[in-house]
């Protein structure tokens, strides 16, 4: 009898966590594009200008290393800044989370947790309707395989896992640190020119190689970029690595946001 | 049957005043040997309370004594830092109306918002938008965005919203009625049937006369601790000749 209460009662919360992270993300969506007519598909835009303008300075001289195809550069760009851009804007939008919904935390008995989520789930559904079905069109192009379009899959889902966990670290830190959106723009910052988006990781020299393998995001590109450009069936190790990174990541975050969140209701 | 029971309740509370939110100025204390453990300060200090379905229970007491900490203990918003805290059923928070707006999106889509942060169902929400709308009188503002009504009526919906439902436990932190003349009577009406059902209500208030007439127990809390506890107009006297 007890057991099946329990049971019963942990349905409950998590119903009410599936309803409070749809009502949120409804929310976050509206907010964002109300009133615009491009409304989710200005989210194209930034990666777009980007890739033109990479291409226009940097594509003739990194070609070489592209098959002397800048079609080829054009792509990696856009693959790369596809990812990059996804985790920059779902991390920095769950940072301020907690704290932004600190009055509410105070007035309502909700899951904490549901804040940095509900940022990352935004981002998700804007990917999925912007960005995702670009590389899809991209990998049915250069394969012509549909084990490619799925595999697309997981590369994606260890992008979800790793910006989850570092949106959970950072949404925690920051009620502690308010002044930690500075010091996260510049994290944000190396970890986008130490992932290999505008220039070939050929181009970089063997000593310093290794730290840039340290940069979860890369084995994640290296997955996106060998199943949707090169053509050849989904390389497995590399899947690997990028879900393993994005599990190593996600753990990692849930824990101290975990181990902390019980100081959270002092500060906010 | 009892619906609410704090057993021992003590909470610890970080000070804000003393906390550094700067991890500049964190990392050099610690590389300099200087940093401290946070201060704390106890806020409530061995609180026992038992609450029966059905009671109007008023907390009366200085600022900072205590009070609303009790009731966002009860609400589950805090944990004690030791005891134990058990409540049965729904509890409702009715605190300072709107908390859970956003400017930014249309009355109805608020409506599904609030609802569900306040623990209620979205399909449960829409069934009810009809009976928010009439009560608060904005059937015409449907698709509006919040940021375009007047505070009075963006008060009128968070009273509206919180109240249609029926919780277990109703919470009032100073909730005073809103709006003009006509609505503060339709919101006394409401109130008043609240009291009138099974409804438990807790509510802090400076009101004492409020307090002496409308609640059954009344319960005194300075620096953190239950004072007295009883009869309502026992208390209200007894707090006042404390003063």
């Amino acid at each position: 009898m007890t057991i099946s209460i329990k049971d019963n009662l942990t349905w409950l919360q998590v119903q009410r966590y599936w309803e409070l992270l749809r009502v949120l993300v409804v929310r976050t969506l509206k907010v964002r594009y109300r009133g615009s007519f491009l409304g989710v598909y200005w989210s194209l835009l930034n990666p777009l200008i980007m890739t033109g303008l990479y291409t226009a300075i940097f594509g003739a001289t990194f070609s070489s290393y592209y098959g002397n195809s800048i079609l080829n550069y054009v792509l990696a760009a856009f693959t790369g800044l596809v990812v990059i851009n996804f985790f920059s804007a779902s991390t920095s939008q769950a940072l301020i989370s907690v704290v932004g919904n600190g009055a509410l935390l105070n007035k309502i008995c909700l899951p904490v947790s549901v804040f940095p989520v509900s940022m990352v789930a935004a981002n998700i559904f804007q990917f999925s309707v912007g960005a995702f079905p670009l590389l899809v069109l991209m990998t049915l192009v250069n394969s012509k395989s549909s084990v490619n379009v799925l595999a697309l899959l997981f590369p994606f889902l260890a992008l979800i896992l790793v910006s989850t966990g570092i949106g959970f670290l950072v949404s925690a830190l920051y009620v502690f640190f308010r002044d930690l959106p500075y010091f996260y723009e510049l994290v944000v910052f190396v970890i986008w020119i130490s992932s290999p988006i505008f220039y070939p990781a050929a181009i970089v020299p063997k000593q310093v190689k290794p730290f840039l393998s340290l940069n979860p995001l890369s084995p994640i590109i290296e997955s996106l970029r060998q199943i949707t450009l090169s053509g050849a069936p989904p390389d497995l190790g590399l899947i690997w690595g990028a879900l393993l990174s994005g599990i190593i990541i996600l753990s990692l975050g849930w824990t101290c946001f975990h181990l902390w969140r019980h100081q959270f209701m002092d500060l906010l | 049957m009892e619906v609410i029971r704090l057993d021992q309740v003590a909470l610890w509370r970080r000070t804000q005043e003393e906390f550094s939110y700067d991890l500049k100025k964190t990392m050099l204390s610690i590389l300099e040997g200087k940093y401290r453990q946070p201060t704390k300060k106890l806020v409530l200090n061995n609180v026992d309370l038992l609450v029966d379905k059905g009671e109007k229970v008023g907390i009366i007491g200085a600022n900072g004594s205590g009070k609303s900490t009790l009731l966002k203990i009860i609400s589950g918003i805090l944990q004690p830092t030791s005891g134990t805290v058990r409540v049965r059923g729904h509890v409702a928070p009715l605190i300072e109306l709107g908390a859970g707006f956003d400017a930014e999106i249309s009355v109805m889509d608020n409506i599904l918002l609030y609802g569900v942060l306040l623990g209620f169902s979205r399909a449960e929400m829409k069934e009810r938008a009809q009976s928010i709308f009439e009560f608060a009188e904005l059937e015409d503002y449907a698709l509006v965005p919040v940021k375009g009504l007047s505070s009075g009526m963006v008060a009128r919906l968070g009273f509206a919203i919180a109240t249609d439902v029926q919780p277990d436990i109703l919470i009032l932190d100073e909730v005073l009625s809103v709006g003009d003349e006509s609505f503060k009577n339709k919101c006394k009406q409401r109130m008043d049937k609240f009291w009138d059902d099974n409804a438990t209500v807790l509510v802090v208030s400076h009101d004492l006369e409020f307090v002496k007439q409308s609640c059954h127990r009344a319960i005194w809390m300075n620096k953190g601790k239950i004072i007295f506890s009883g009869n309502a107009a026992q208390t209200v006297d007894y707090y006042l000749n404390g003063l």
